[in-house]
């Protein structure tokens, strides 16, 4: 289909891309949001209205071109609204993810010297008025949730619809002010400054300006395109790169409707609502649906489990042979793309980490075409596709038009180090010369990714080149290449593979509750906790099995010896993985150091003390014993591997 | 005392930034010298206290104190022997159920009372079945004045449903839901009937940490959001002195004590009550 989308050397910033829109179709929707139950739509013209209104509001309030706005809380018209109406100013714009906590934001925000906020409700303003002293450069905080507001009485916070109220009157008497603030804001000027996900130290800024965001946005929609009648639901993280192009670059260049559900526990019957045409699904939410998937299926009557089991290998079978089954559609597929919100989906991407075999092939048989992709924060975002003419599990596919990839010191394999550069990527860090000078070499953007390129120019991507480790007698090994293996079984949830320095490799895994504790269930295993569940000796044999299915596919020196299960999932709060849930090594190094140690001694227990943070921020205090187990013995007796 | 009070900021240990903007007005509601008894057992004993407008109000007292007597007495399912109740500007020997439901008090029970196969949504538009006027008639009808009734309250459970953050159990039949759900739908259905007064019998028995947290948030936020009054019946102590405003302590089937928590902390009674004391 041939959509012309707009000119970016005219339309080169993304409040010019929505009056635009504005201009041309004003009744058609842009959006959509459930609120109270109900589905509400507002068209192209009233979201400029919005965003104009709310943008004069904030400049009559003192935001001015170059002023740093940071905006937190779920994704929502107002948020995207509050990013849109504050880059109408000129003003940068910052977001946080919903969970952080206080710290993240004091560093941020202290760093950036953000002027004002946008914090969705109470318990985000809360954490803007618990900094003090450390974020005293925000001088207003916009809240749109009037809940639990009243007891508070900063002068500092005022509400975005008395804002947008305001912007009203001031357009009503300056009706060219606003047009004149947009056409002030050039694409050279930094729309986003995005957090980079920071796997190693405190987040970075990356600098993008409006010129290069739509570029590159638009270059993206040459490889995969999209026009109004296509349907987007947000439910990524909104402060993310990806989900920043999608519902601001795909939703301004193409006008891809967007909706957003009415919270996160029902965003996925809202998705269903909706049936979009075009989604990203991080591969451990495809992983997590394939899990729940089997877990159901667990429960169901044995008719049902033999339809899905047939139905399964008939649907994998055609995907393998380049086709699909009907007849594995008509008896599975179709009612289960319907019960998922999948029915329409024209196009799906996936990214950022591995993903198993058996679930990319579950989702091609379901008639999902999922490709995967690779990109970073400072290349804007994705920069390779699959072209998703065969199935292809490893790589990444092959880079856009315009972006050069290239590997460097190389090793015999072709294994090295990925280095990009287009024309379209950041600017570089913000207020952090030396960060930049550390990642940008000639122009080039040094990923730390390690990779190589097959005889197709497809890119695959192994493991960040820091994390791939030697054994003491050499081995070189990539921990999270295993990790990922393991993480295909569906009573793993998460693994962390151990080795660096020493004679074989450990590993210290988290079971996934949910299947795991049903599994239990079934085999009449009496449990109470996660922690108790995960000290049964049962879960230790199931795993052991699994883990012996894996060590088949490893060569000898890279098999796992020895084994422990965690008594605690790792978390995101405790430092233990990103807000993406990669984990960070270093952390796990440091915190559990003991077990490390114990799984390198000859004993068969590891005793552990730890911290725990919980969700308000209080700490307590964990005291655990965990068996050590050896990986010799069979594998698993034939697992069924569903998908 | 005045009659009116407001609590200022910086009376307890708020932060600052915050203030308690809550205004306490005058007796909404008032029992004097009730007497409930059953057979030869006198469950309630010449009780009275009465409850200001807007304030969080707790009963407390060991098991068989007459705390949910007298919550039953409060909405009419128990009719006292003597003393009167003075609610509305008027004076009444026992209160009406239907009088009491449709003047403003909702309740919850101590153990759940919802239709266990009925969704949340059919549940929470239960508790406006008091507001709904049109007659058999109309509602086969549907359209037209039926339908914009219907309409009219589905806003106002969506509401409810929005505050209480159970947007996602929407669809789900309440039976299947965890306990601790379930005891928020029913706070949901209470509220669903705007309450001014909003008896809660305990309302977190049974309960985890977490959920207590929960459920406390949510009354805090009905009493301060809505200007509701909230008479509470409930045993974890800890959450008892955080929540209310006065407490009125019941051991026996009498009166031992009522006042601000530090008061009743303080009150020897009590102590005597709940610790036991040696009768040699």
């Amino acid at each position: 289909m041939a959509y012309e989308y707009p000119d970016p050397s005219v339309y080169d910033t993304l409040p010019k891309l929505l009056r635009f829109n504005a201009e041309r179709h004003p009744t058609e929707v842009a959006l959509r949001e459930k609120d109270y139950g109900v589905w509400t739509e507002f068209t192209w013209a009233d979201y400029q209205e919005r965003v104009r209104n709310l943008a004069l509001a904030m400049h009559e309030a003192g935001l001015r071109k170059g002023d740093v706005f940071a905006i937190i809380g779920d994704n929502n018209v107002d948020w995207i609204c509050a990013e849109l109406a504050a880059q109408s100013v000129g003003a940068m714009t910052i977001g946080f993810y919903r969970d952080v906590l206080e710290d993240e934001i004091a560093y941020l925000a202290g760093y950036s010297q953000a002027k004002m906020a946008y914090a969705e409700d109470q318990e985000q303003v809360d954490k803007f008025l618990a900094l003090g002293d450390r974020a005293d450069s925000i001088e207003k905080i916009i809240y749109s949730d009037q809940r639990g507001m009243r007891k508070f009485d900063d002068p500092r916070i005022v509400s975005f619809n008395d804002l947008v109220t305001r912007g009203a009157e001031i357009h009503a008497k300056s009706p060219e002010l606003y047009d004149q603030l947009v056409d002030a804001v050039t694409g050279e000027d930094v729309a986003i400054l995005c957090t980079t996900s920071g796997t190693t130290s405190n987040p970075k800024l990356a600098e993008l300006p409006h010129g290069n965001f739509v570029r590159h946005t638009q270059l993206y929609l040459k490889h995969d395109p999209k026009d109004s009648t296509d349907e987007y639901v947000s439910v990524l993280p909104m402060p993310w790169i990806m989900e920043q192009v999608y519902t601001l670059g795909f939703g301004l260049n193409s006008r891809m409707k967007v909706s957003f559900p009415e919270n996160e526990e029902t965003a996925m019957q809202d998705m269903r609502e909706i049936g979009p045409t075009f989604l990203l699904l991080a591969p451990r939410v495809l992983e997590q649906i394939a899990a729940d998937m089997r877990a159901r299926v667990m429960d169901a009557g044995p008719l049902t489990q033999w339809i899905f089991e047939k139905g399964v290998a008939l649907g994998t079978e055609a995907v393998e042979q380049g086709s699909r089954s009907w007849l594995a559609d008509t008896m599975l597929f179709g009612a289960l793309r319907d019960r998922l919100g999948f029915s329409n989906v024209r196009s799906a991407a996936t990214g950022g980490a591995a993903m198993g075999p058996e679930t990319f092939k579950l989702f091609l048989a379901m008639g999902v075409p999922l490709k995967q992709l690779y990109g970073q924060t400072e290349l804007l975002g994705a920069y390779t596709l699959q072209d998703g003419k065969e199935i292809d599990v490893d790589t990444v596919g092959v880079p856009f038009e315009g972006c050069e990839v290239k590997i460097i010191d190389a090793d015999t394999d072709g294994v090295g180090e990925i280095v990009t550069r287009h024309p379209n990527m950041f600017r570089g860090f913000y207020k952090n010369a030396e960060a930049t000078k550390a990642d940008m070499k000639d122009g080039w953007m040094h990923t730390g990714d390690a990779g190589f390129f097959d005889d197709k120019g497809r890119l695959t991507v192994i493991d960040r080149v820091k994390d791939i480790a030697q054994t003491r007698t050499g081995t070189k090994f990539s921990p999270q290449y295993i990790e990922n293996k393991l993480k295909f079984s569906p009573y793993i949830g998460e693994a962390v593979i151990l080795g660096a320095g020493q004679d074989y490799l450990t590993a210290i895994i988290c079971v996934r509750f949910s299947i795991v504790s049903k599994w239990a269930e079934k085999a009449r295993i009496p449990f109470t906790s996660y922690t108790n569940l995960s000290d049964r000796p049962e879960i230790y044999e199931l795993i052991r099995g699994e883990i012996a299915h894996v060590n088949e596919s490893l060569p000898e020196t890279q098999k796992i010896r020895k084994f422990l299960l965690l008594y605690k999932e790792l978390d995101a709060d405790d430092g233990e993985l990103t807000r993406t849930r990669k984990v960070r090594r270093s952390v796990i190094a440091e915190r559990y150091g003991p077990i490390i140690e114990a799984l390198y001694g000859d004993g068969d227990r590891a005793e552990m003390n730890s911290e725990v943070t919980f969700e308000d921020g209080r700490k307590g205090n964990i005291q655990a014993s965990m068996k050590i187990m050896e990986v010799d013995g069979a594998a698993a007796p034939a697992l069924k591997k569903a998908g | 005392m005045a009659e009116a009070q407001t609590l200022e900021s910086g009376e307890s240990a708020a932060p600052s930034g915050y203030a308690d903007t809550r205004t306490i007005g005058g007796p909404i509601l008032s029992v004097e010298n009730i007497v409930v008894k059953f057979g030869g057992v006198t469950a309630i004993n010449d009780v009275s206290f009465d409850v200001r407008e807007g304030e969080i109000r707790a009963i407390i007292g060991p098991n068989g104190a007459g705390k949910s007597s007298m919550l039953n007495v409060l909405n009419g399912f128990y009719k006292p022997r003597s003393g009167k109740i003075n609610f509305a500007g008027q004076s009444f020997p026992a209160m009406d159920p239907y009088f009491a439901a449709s003047n403003g008090i909702a309740r919850t029970f101590q153990n759940i009372a919802l239709f266990r196969g009925m969704s949340t949504l059919d549940n929470l538009m239960t508790g406006r079945m008091l507001k709904m006027k049109r007659n058999f008639f109309w509602q086969c009808l549907y359209f037209g004045p039926a339908q914009k009734e219907e309409l009219e309250n589905r806003a106002h459970v969506e509401r409810v449903i929005d505050f209480l953050e159970i947007a996602a159990l929407r669809r789900t039949p309440v039976g299947r839901l965890p306990y601790g759900l379930q005891k928020r739908v029913e706070l949901g259905r209470a509220l669903a009937m705007d309450p001014k007064i909003l008896l809660l019998d305990e309302p977190m028995a049974g309960m985890n940490v977490e959920e207590k947290e929960d459920m406390s948030r949510f009354i805090i936020d009905v009493n301060e959001e809505f200007g509701t009054t909230v008479i509470l019946i409930e045993h974890d102590m800890g959450v008892v002195m955080d929540l209310s405003d006065r407490v009125v302590v019941l051991d026996y089937g009498s009166k031992i004590a009522d006042g601000t928590p530090d008061e009743v902390r303080a009150n020897q009674d009590v102590i005597d009550a709940y610790l036991g004391v040696s009768h040699d």
